[in-house]
């Protein structure tokens, strides 16, 4: 977890978002948010329900027009290009299904086709471990098959920033761990991510930095080290200590780490 | 980037491949797309509906005295003869004999009476023509017989001299029409609507709700690429289902196709056209499949029955053939039927090519203004 700095990332800036706002029906949705990410980070959103977490990322992605402000991609425009933006990254929606009637195989094919690409299926399904499915359809996969498969359609276009959309939400602590490394593995690869989750421990893991939302705004943004650090220098005592391990810990040691959906 | 000319990374090729092998691999499409017309065409072409029920009879009355207006309404009154009396227009029928004698050769009359113009009168002989159509062997007979009756108690009522009245039965074509000709361009026109109907109303409806037309949103493809490929698809099933359509009725129930077979498809073609896109206004607008069924239903069921599918529109009041002669399925079916089995040119069918050319304007326009992603 190497950066502690939140405002003014010293490398290559790649996601830039300036004083975003959106409104549905007189609720502020998003209010006011600005932040930056850098070329290699992995980024993490964080919120209750209803903070504007997907609301601001789908205002990244170019599928949502901003009432204001202005959101960058590599240094590209999403209002003005949305097309040129969708090209050069990918998008792990929340919940999504794909064709009934193609193959993985074949889906991938589709999808890479929209990028005007030649992929190799099964070398992206590999990535995610589906590679044993390439002739199966999306509906027989098991809930981690499906989000990992819709992790590797993200990916027929190489793309420099990848957007997954609470990608470990209703996974069995194996499915999770599972896209744990898959996440890790794309931050090796050196491609930006960003990510939305409900989940602590999962954004301690993989962000280097984290953006707290709450009703449409940013209440804090640092990486998660700092984040504690700032809490506990203001005094803030647990009323039970913290164990060396948890519950899930336990449940990993007894039922192992294999996937159990393969 | 491969480039735009390599067919595996054209999106439009790849998307068009996609959708095809997507509806061929769905068993339930292919069944309503084909089987069920083909079901339909073999019931009703070996039970061979068209010919139960009375006899369709016209009257040209070119006497108009209170002799023929009495034969008329004897003819009115036999319940085997159902009487087409074209009364009010034109002077001594003179142009209603034409109109009749092409709804003779149309197969929508199986006899028509021509009353002469010294019906009633006395002194030289009076003949009633009787023109029939050989292809309807026993309503000919039916009719005949009736007409004969009731020209026999007119000569008795009058104590007159018997054998006033001769008649001239005389065949009038020897096209053999029979029902089966007349439903397959109905069969043709119906399936088209149901497969552009149904099909797409409710594939696009699935597409959107479980969000795979989102996913695609999350990616810079062109929706025309997309919607491209999806009417391709259902165009080419519209070609196909004429195609087995027809061949099946050639083959198994030896139907004649007497016109140009490119007019028939071309006419398939602007069909498809108008009914995929009808189909695209409901599934833009219906919010599931649920919603979608009864709107496609309550479009499709009433054409079904009212464009003349499966017997004459001149069957039903004047009231509904006007109205029903705006309908789409009533433009296709009218051009189909012209086309494949009168054999007449296509460019004749300039008003039905037209009605349905301005349908799909319309439906296009609706579908385009209706069509949502998500």
């Amino acid at each position: 977890m190497a950066q502690v700095n939140p405002s003014a990332p010293g490398g290559e800036i790649i996601v830039e978002a300036a004083d975003l706002c959106k409104t549905y029906g007189g609720i502020r949705a998003v209010d006011g948010v600005s932040f930056t990410i850098e070329r290699g980070e992995v980024f993490g959103i964080l919120g209750p329900n209803g903070a504007g977490k997907t609301s601001t990322v789908e205002i990244l992605e170019g599928m949502r027009l901003p009432d204001s402000g202005t959101a960058r991609i590599s240094g590209i425009d999403v209002v003005e290009n949305p097309r040129a933006v969708k090209s050069i990254i990918g998008i792990q929606l929340q919940s999504t299904t794909f064709f009934d009637r193609l193959s993985l195989s074949e889906i991938l094919q589709v999808f890479a086709s929209i990028y005007h690409r030649l992929v190799d299926p099964l070398e992206l399904l590999a990535q995610v471990e589906l590679q044993d499915r390439a002739k199966s359809v999306f509906k027989d996969l098991s809930g981690g098959q499906k989000q990992r498969f819709s992790v590797a359609t993200t990916l027929v276009n190489d793309p420099l920033v990848l957007f997954l959309d609470e990608p470990t939400t209703g996974l069995d602590p194996q499915a999770r761990r599972h896209m744990w490394d898959l996440i890790k593995e794309f931050k090796s690869q050196g491609r930006t991510v960003l990510l939305t989750t409900h989940y602590m421990e999962e954004a301690e893991e993989l962000c280097d930095r984290v953006a707290i939302m709450d009703q449409g705004r940013i209440v804090a943004l640092n990486s998660p080290d700092e984040l504690i650090s700032e809490l506990l220098s203001g005094g803030f005592h647990k009323e039970r200590a913290e164990k060396a391990a948890n519950l899930e810990d336990v449940f990993l040691e007894l039922t192992g780490h294999a996937l159990r959906d393969a | 980037m491969t480039g735009f000319f390599n067919l595996r990374t054209n999106t439009t090729w790849v998307l068009t491949l996609a959708s095809l092998k997507m509806w061929y691999r769905d068993r339930q499409a292919i069944f309503w797309t084909f089987f069920l017309p083909l079901v339909l065409m073999v019931i009703f072409g070996v039970l061979n509906f068209g010919d139960f029920g009375a006899v369709d009879l016209g009257v040209v009355d070119h006497a108009r005295n209170s002799a023929s207006r009495s034969l008329v309404s004897s003819l009115e009154d036999a319940e085997a003869v159902d009487l087409f009396h074209q009364s009010g227009t034109g002077d001594a029928g003179i142009g209603i004999l034409e109109r009749e004698q092409l709804a003779l050769e149309d197969g929508e009359r199986d006899l028509v009476v021509v009353i002469p113009p010294n019906f009633g009168e006395t002194g030289g002989p009076v003949i009633v023509d009787v023109l029939f159509d050989v292809s309807q062997a026993r309503e000919a007979q039916i009719g005949q017989t009736v007409i004969r009756q009731i020209l026999d108690e007119m000569t008795f009522a009058s104590n007159n001299v018997p054998n006033r009245f001769g008649i001239t039965a005389r065949p009038v074509f020897n096209r053999d029409l029979r029902f089966i000709d007349f439903l397959m361009p109905g069969l043709v026109a119906m399936s088209i609507m149901q497969m552009g109907l149904f099909s797409v109303a409710f594939s696009f409806v699935q597409l959107k709700n479980r969000g795979i037309l989102r996913r695609l949103l999350a990616t810079p493809v062109h929706p025309a690429s997309f919607l491209f490929g999806q009417v391709v698809t259902r165009l080419s099933v519209s070609i196909l289902q004429t195609l087995v359509l027809i061949a099946i009725a050639v083959f198994l129930f030896d139907v004649k196709i007497a016109g140009n077979m490119a007019s028939i498809l071309l006419l398939a073609l602007i069909g498809g056209g108008v009914f995929v896109s009808l189909g695209f206004a409901i599934s833009g607008w219906a919010r599931n499949e649920e919603v979608a069924a009864p709107i496609a239903n309550v479009i499709a069921l009433p054409m079904m029955f009212l464009s003349g599918v499966f017997f004459p529109r001149t069957a039903m009041p004047d009231v509904l053939v006007s109205i029903t002669d705006f309908l789409p399925l009533t433009y296709l079916i009218d051009a189909l039927r012209n086309v494949a089995i009168d054999g007449e040119a296509l460019w004749s069918q300039g008003w039905s090519i037209l009605g349905l050319g301005v349908w799909l304007i319309i439906t296009v326009v609706v579908s385009v203004r209706l069509f949502k992603w998500e």
